[in-house]
């Protein structure tokens, strides 16, 4: 993920190349380190790199690695003869290249062919069985097809083997999610969080899971984790403030039978519709009288 | 007796410097030469996965408090089961990581190319250090030593009244040898093939033994303690509230 000061640098980058100050070439290294996805902005100024040839001379070795970078945005922007022709570099280049043989297969999925490009991913795992881009370029095929169950099969078994790759859990989370699948998109959510404990993200969307998923246990479990997203984004996420007060009012509705008073945090409550109003007060003070009485409605 | 030798200027000029330059260069050719001889190795399916399954587990141990109990103990018995658990490794099947290496082609060969890479060379020079710089003080170690040392460092002086510090060239060739490696993880970027004295300690330690990490991490989510951090968070999150409404 990418960092704040990164990302404000990237986009200060960014505005400098677009008004006409130079470093094109910078701000195309630094997206791709970043693997930020800018494709129109990539395909405009790579391609203005490598059209002139005086400055495509001036890259050297790096010249390929920027043929490739624009093949790629180009297939996003669905530009497909572009990227053929950068392909069509690299392969006169390289001639028995994986990589460029992973373009072409990219390509195939671009222009929509799916057999074919299935059949050239399959050719490629066969010499090399363990390559992970690979893997998840097929996955995203058959989400693409709209073969959801075939997806999550895909990447279930791909998780099998590299079971590290938190980038992967989040996918499969999230289309856990879209199937309404919560109690496997928290198991996943866990995984994330396994892994990277202080990102408040993950954080928040497993409370959400477990908010969504209803209960008493898993409501105080939620609340617990919205409070820890609070915790680690210093109080300024709103979603996060929202969430304790739904799950406050939840807790309340569903035992109200019982008098289990909350004894470990009584006044978070309060506190985080205090914090609310006042974040609204600030930045959208015009809907601060449908938040106050929002949250009049959540404490009856 | 401790009288100072006064060393010749022309032994700085020709011994030490040309043999620093000398080992310099077969450095950087030995990394080109390890470039040029570079081996795509295609990784074990098995290796790569128990690789991931270390990695998996070393983080459900290291944050462990922040998911919630039951999520914590279904997974440690999932990693630690005793009939499929995916740490658990059967006594008997334990491979004997030595037999493994050598029964595979392809590893035994790598090794061989490596260690040849890295013998090879360092015999060449030190036998051209003996021949030719050898017999004569070449340099004075600043700091005293004891007695012992003079087998090692003053192999070609054959007087046994001249102070431990003076030494021959010999022992300059080690000390180059030692001292070099960050001169070269300068020149040639980290990971270069001159790191000798890493692979040395590697050798002792016979490489990546799978099983053996297994069962460290599988004890180590044994004996690991529960405690939920989450409640806690609950007061911190009050705490920061707080502050930002005040």
């Amino acid at each position: 993920m990418v960092s704040k000061t990164e990302e404000t640098q990237l986009n200060r980058l960014e505005n400098q190349v677009d008004n006409g100050g130079g470093g094109a070439w910078e701000y195309l290294c630094l997206v791709r380190k970043l693997k930020a996805r800018r494709s129109e902005k990539v395909l405009k100024y790579g391609l203005s790199i490598l059209n002139d040839p005086e400055k495509r001379s001036a890259l050297g070795p790096e010249e390929w690695t920027l043929y490739e970078q624009v093949a790629i945005a180009a297939m996003d922007c669905q530009c497909l003869d572009v990227a053929k022709d950068c392909i069509k570099a690299l392969q006169k280049k390289f001639p028995e290249s994986k990589r460029v043989g992973r373009l072409n297969g990219m390509l195939l999925e671009a222009k929509g062919s799916w057999g074919e490009a299935e059949k050239a991913y399959s050719s490629l795992l066969e010499d090399n069985p363990l390559d992970q881009v690979i893997h998840k370029r097929r996955v995203a095929m058959a989400k693409a097809q709209g073969n959801i169950s075939g997806a999550i099969e895909s990447l279930n078994k791909y998780l099998e083997i590299f079971m590290a790759d938190h980038e992967a859990w989040r996918e499969l989370a999230d289309i856990y999610v879209s199937l309404q699948m919560y109690k496997q998109a928290a198991f996943c959510y866990e995984e994330l969080i396994l892994s990277q404990p202080t990102v408040p993200l993950y954080h928040l969307a497993y409370a959400d899971v477990l908010y969504t998923l209803g209960g008493l246990e898993n409501l105080h479990t939620a609340k617990k984790y919205y409070a820890s997203t609070i915790d680690l984004t210093g109080g300024k996420n709103t979603r996060a403030l929202f969430g304790i007060c739904l799950c406050t009012s939840a807790i309340a509705q569903v035992s109200k039978g019982r008098n289990k008073e909350d004894k470990e945090s009584p006044e978070l409550h309060s506190l985080a519709a205090t914090a609310l109003e006042k974040d609204y007060k600030q930045r959208a003070s015009d809907k601060l009288g449908l938040l106050t009485s929002a949250l009049r409605s959540l404490k009856t | 007796m401790a009288e100072d030798l006064v060393l010749d200027t022309a032994i700085r000029d020709w011994v030490l410097i040309p043999l620093s330059v000398v080992m310099v260069l077969i450095g950087i050719l030995r990394y080109f030469v390890s470039k040029l001889m570079l081996s795509s190795q295609v990784p074990d399916p098995k290796i790569v996965k128990e690789g991931q399954v270390i990695v998996r587990a070393r983080n459900l141990r290291a944050a462990a408090n922040f998911i919630p109990p039951k999520s914590f103990r279904s997974r440690r018995v999932y990693f630690s089961n005793e009939e499929n658990g995916l740490l658990f490794v059967p006594k008997g099947q334990a491979q004997n990581p030595q037999a493994q290496m050598f029964s595979d082609p392809n590893m035994a060969m790598d090794m061989m190319k490596k260690n040849l890479s890295m013998i090879i060379p360092q015999t060449l020079t030190f036998a051209w250090v003996n021949f030719f710089f050898s017999g004569f003080v070449a340099a004075k170690i600043p700091f005293p030593l004891t007695q012992r040392f003079r087998s090692m460092l003053q192999n070609g002086i054959d007087l046994s009244s001249v102070d431990v510090s003076y030494v021959s060239s010999r022992s300059w060739y080690f000390l180059n040898l030692f001292g070099l490696r960050g001169l070269f993880s300068l020149i040639l970027g980290e990971e270069n093939a001159t790191d000798d004295t890493q692979r040395m300690m590697q050798m002792s330690g016979f490489g990546f033994d799978p099983s053996k990490s297994l069962g460290a991490e599988k004890d180590g989510l044994d004996i690991l303690q529960h405690e939920w951090a989450l409640p806690k968070f609950e007061h911190r999150a009050e705490a920061v509230l707080k502050k930002l409404v005040r």
